[in-house]
């Protein structure tokens, strides 16, 4: 029943964002003062920007549970939580290079060049870099308990430097960059139908984002069980699938046979 | 409809790129659920 419900809502997510981007290109009009079609960019590049920012505050708010969730009633640290904030990173990371190329397309239609060094482009590249920067910081260390902790801490920090970048960095200086959705004035100037387009695809990526934090954050798990069994010595079927032709499509690096040494396999995993 | 020139080939793309996408998350999900259910049964065999 429950696999049912999460086909019927695949689904209906299909059509949902198939209808936003028919909507995008034949229903929205073309917006004033944006060079011939650009203005339907706007349509995809912001959505995934708000993805992004979404996904960055996602992997601090699991971070945050995976510090202090149940340490008040002496439980140990849940992993979930851990992996849940790794798998958001890498996803903000994604959608936050989508929402990057996006508008440096839009900015050579606009602004004649690629690169302007706008301040909404580089608060959002910095953003990258410091998030970037958590798969960095996984890498570099060995323990297994000791890189979740290190690295929740850091995600956490997130929090505050994730906002001021997408929020407080580009309204510092002056920016080429259009207002945004909600202005300064605190209104919303825009035509109703390219607000009605934009909306719905903001809650098309946003859905899209949770569908696919749910699918890594359950292959990273299928992966670390894989990797218990195989340091138990007891080959699992996870890790012996994983080990076939099948394990490309999760995406996953090689699982270890049964009786590698789980700190090099941890390490190999990155996780 | 007010399409103009080669936007609607854009469009189109569009939708193949996202049905793609969309079939291949799909393919993912099934596979994932066959891992976790071949992880389970060991653990349930073990079981006593």
């Amino acid at each position: 029943m429950k696999n049912r419900t999460a086909v019927a809502a695949s689904w209906l997510l299909w059509l949902w964002l198939a209808a936003v981007i028919v909507g995008a290109f034949e229903y929205a009009p073309l917006a004033a003062k944006f060079i011939g079609q650009s203005s339907r960019i706007l349509f995809f590049h912001v959505p995934m920007a708000w993805a992004a920012f979404t996904a960055f505050i996602t992997a601090g708010v699991y971070s945050l549970r995976y510090l202090f969730g149940g340490r008040s009633q002496g439980s140990p640290r849940d992993p979930r939580h851990d992996r849940a904030a790794r798998a958001a990173i890498e996803l903000g990371l994604l959608f936050g290079v989508l929402a990057t190329v996006t508008g440096a397309v839009w900015s050579r239609i606009m602004w004649g060049a690629y690169w302007n060094w706008d301040p909404r482009q580089t608060s959002i590249v910095m953003a990258l870099i410091f998030n970037g920067a958590y798969l960095a910081l996984r890498d570099a260390v060995e323990d297994a308990e000791k890189r979740a902790r290190l690295a929740a801490a850091y995600a956490a920090l997130g929090l505050v430097v994730t906002p001021f970048f997408f929020f407080v960095v580009p309204r510092i200086t002056f920016s080429l960059h259009p207002e945004p959705v909600i202005n300064a004035r605190g209104r919303v100037e825009m035509d109703p139908r390219m607000l009605q387009v934009l909306l719905a695809s903001g809650a098309g990526f946003m859905a899209l984002f949770f569908w696919l934090h749910d699918l890594r954050t359950r292959v990273l798990a299928v992966a670390d069980r894989a990797l218990e069994a195989a340091a138990a010595g007891a080959p699992s079927a996870g890790s012996a699938r994983a080990t076939g032709p099948s394990a490309p499509h999760l995406g996953e690096p090689t699982m270890p046979t049964a009786g590698a040494d789980p700190a090099t396999a941890s390490q190999r995993t990155g996780n | 409809m007010q399409v103009s020139g080669g936007i609607e080939w854009v469009m189109v793309v569009n939708l193949i790129i996202w049905t793609g996408l969309f079939l291949y998350l799909r393919r993912l999900h099934r596979q994932v659920r066959a891992l976790e259910a071949s992880q389970e049964a060991p653990a349930l065999e073990r079981e006593p």
